[in-house]
């Protein structure tokens, strides 16, 4: 029964960063963008996270910088692709890889260490128990007890469903990507719109940087979103950006991410087990495939 | 091609003035930076030498990248393409025993069978079920990283080493240097020239330019779209994995953790500076190994820790980029207010 208890805890710990990240990344697919910056976006927000946690000592801080430095990425992505008109797929590139060695340099610069930064200073995001439900028994221990930003998650799928498919906002949203031209000759302008999808982007990658460094962790390493960035793209893609859908996808790869981890006491090699969530995406999009062939 | 040349130099230009500001709001005088930057990059036959040798990898996985965004397969798998056709030769350079003449030729053979496995393996995904290459070797990238880290810490783990890594290969496949330069940078020439003749003169690489630039017309001209992408992914996968194979042969000799470093995406971001320009990415790929080289003789004698140069390639790719596309958008919108005028007159 622990163990089960275990695998579930993983699951739902692994499945956060890429739930917060792919809900970012769903207001920029249904803006109709080519966003694929949320893996840089997270990174520069688990740097932040980490400076304002150790400078500032206090969590909320932490995470405030976080956004703060996620919105910073976001706001290089508008200024060039947006503003400049820039390829939004060099972009998106330019700027993870903008993100990595930024992260490396201030690193460096700041903490006077390389490869991983972790110390006492850094306050971690404090978990949460929920009065009356940690009292049931096993639901409890499965519900109650995470990291304040795995609710946060919650309340952000069910905030990002609201905004997308029930306000006027959202309807503007997809008119941007269903049909761009049409919205502008409303009298509604595209550009903005998009501004503020990425801006969005922004803060949830921030959340899921600021989770990865003082919540699921408690320290910085070099390139520590390690391909997170790519999986949540790939769950927005597998689901066409519905939150719920993006929900269950985060879900089922923190499953494998939590079965990694547990089979590493197993025996089994810690790098296969390492890669299992990355096989789970190429699996997940075999199956995608497959089901689109059935329906055409 | 004027205008590339120049929005090209006024970019680096720009660029370099950006990392300049850097440097000053960081307390550190830029000049002096920038002058040991490329006195240990260019300036003396031996900081030369190193440049070239350092630019083999970041060329030629860039111009993996830039063929294959050229034609049209957004094959992002280079860093894992690398790292298997330098497992390939290595694992060649274990078990193979042969004269220098033969040996070194055959482990760069294998190096690009390792490396054109790996892209052919996302090649196939794509053709038999649709799965889309760019995410696929996204994550047969990381893949390709825990399975090498897996082979080096286990069965070919060095039993005398103190972290991962394997034996040295064969004394035989060892590239060693020819009047300070090393035997790396012929193979890359080499590489270099082939491919451009395949891409610009062959019927193979005009029908991979066509396919990228108009999918529908290469394939009512009588191309087979399939065929085609099958072998640009097995090309540019070669050309990845030669790389990783010329990084063994040429440098430690065997393969340990971190071999692969961040060559191949440095190589992607070439590609993108260059617009997928063969010429062009080769000579930005020596561009970005001068400011690599030079950046760790610059951390020597400044206080500049040598992470500058990574920060310096992004603001370099960025503002390149945005220049060149800046440039062409401000153009064509004069061209049609132009047309505009002369209509309305």
């Amino acid at each position: 029964m622990t163990v089960l208890i275990g695998i579930l805890n993983g699951m739902i710990s692994g499945a956060t960063p890429i739930l917060l990240a792919a809900l970012g990344g769903a207001f920029t697919y249904h803006a109709g963008m080519f966003n694929i910056a949320m893996e840089g976006m997270m990174l520069a927000g688990a740097f932040g996270g980490v400076m304002g946690s150790f400078f500032l000592h206090s969590w909320p801080a932490g995470i405030l910088c976080a956004i703060l430095a996620s919105l910073v990425m976001a706001l290089i992505f508008i200024l060039f692709s947006v503003v400049l008109r820039t390829d939004e797929f060099v972009t998106g590139i330019a700027l993870n890889l903008f993100a990595v060695g930024a992260t490396t340099y201030l690193l460096r610069q700041t903490f006077h260490v390389k490869g991983v930064f972790a110390g006492p200073g850094i306050v971690a995001i404090p978990k949460v128990a929920i009065p009356l439900v940690d009292r049931i028994p096993l639901v409890g221990q499965i519900l109650s007890g995470h990291n304040l930003l795995v609710y946060a998650a919650v309340l952000a799928t069910l905030a990002t469903s609201y905004l997308v498919f029930s306000t006027r906002f959202g309807l503007r949203l997809r008119a941007a990507g269903y049909n761009a031209a049409c919205l502008d000759s409303s009298g509604v302008s595209t550009t903005r719109i998009r501004i503020h999808a990425l801006l969005l982007c922004g803060v949830f990658c921030g959340l899921a940087g600021a989770f990865l460094s003082l919540g699921y962790v408690t320290l910085f390493a070099e390139n520590m979103s390690a391909g997170r960035g790519w999986i949540s793209l790939a769950a927005i893609i597998l689901v066409s950006g519905n939150p719920w859908g993006i929900a269950l996808i985060s879900l089922i790869f923190g499953l494998f991410d939590g079965l990694g981890l547990l089979l590493q006491g197993s025996g089994i090699a810690s790098q296969f087990t390492s890669m299992v969530p990355y096989i789970a995406t190429l699996a997940a999009l075999y199956v995608y495939s497959i089901r689109k062939k059935g329906r055409a | 091609m004027t205008r590339k040349i120049l929005t090209g130099i006024a970019g680096i230009l720009v660029a370099l003035l950006i990392g300049a500001l850097i440097m000053l709001a960081e307390g550190y005088r830029p000049l002096a930076t920038y002058a040991a930057l490329f006195q240990f990059s260019l300036f003396g036959l031996s900081p030369l030498a190193t440049t070239l040798k350092n630019s083999v990898p970041l060329i030629l996985t860039g111009l993996s990248a830039s063929i294959a965004f050229a034609s049209g397969p957004v094959n992002l798998g280079q860093p894992g393409q690398l790292a298997m056709g330098a497992l390939a030769a290595t694992l060649g350079g274990l078990f193979l025993h042969l004269p220098a003449g033969l040996e070194i030729p055959l482990l760069a053979l294998l190096a690009m069978a390792g490396g054109a496995l790996w892209s052919g393996l996302a090649a196939l995904l794509r053709i038999a079920f649709a799965m889309s290459e760019f995410i696929v070797t996204l994550m047969l990238n990381m893949i390709a990283d825990f399975f090498t880290a897996w082979i080096i810490a286990f069965p070919l783990l060095d039993p005398k080493a103190f972290s991962p890594m394997t034996r040295q290969i064969d004394r035989a496949g060892w590239l060693g240097e020819m009047g300070g330069f090393s035997g790396s940078v012929l193979f890359m020439a080499a590489a270099v020239a082939m491919s451009w003749f395949v891409f610009r003169r062959w019927r193979a690489g005009y029908e991979w330019r066509i396919s990228g630039q108009n999918s529908l017309f290469a394939r009512l001209g009588g191309c087979n779209i399939d065929r085609n992408f099958v072998s640009v992914m097995l090309f540019t996968g070669a050309l990845a994995g030669l790389a990783g194979g010329l990084v063994v042969m040429g440098g430690p000799h065997r393969f340990l953790k971190g071999l692969g470093a961040n060559y191949a995406w440095d190589g992607v971001m070439i590609a993108i500076v260059a617009g997928s320009g063969l010429i062009a990415t080769l000579l930005y790929g020596l561009f970005f190994s001068a400011i690599q080289t030079g950046s760790l003789g610059m951390e020597l004698i400044t206080d500049v820790p040598s992470e500058i140069a990574q920060v310096l390639q992004a603001v370099l790719v960025l503002v390149i980029v945005a220049g060149r596309e800046f440039v062409r958008t401000a153009l064509d919108r004069a061209e049609a207010r132009r047309q505009a005028r002369e209509r309305a007159a």
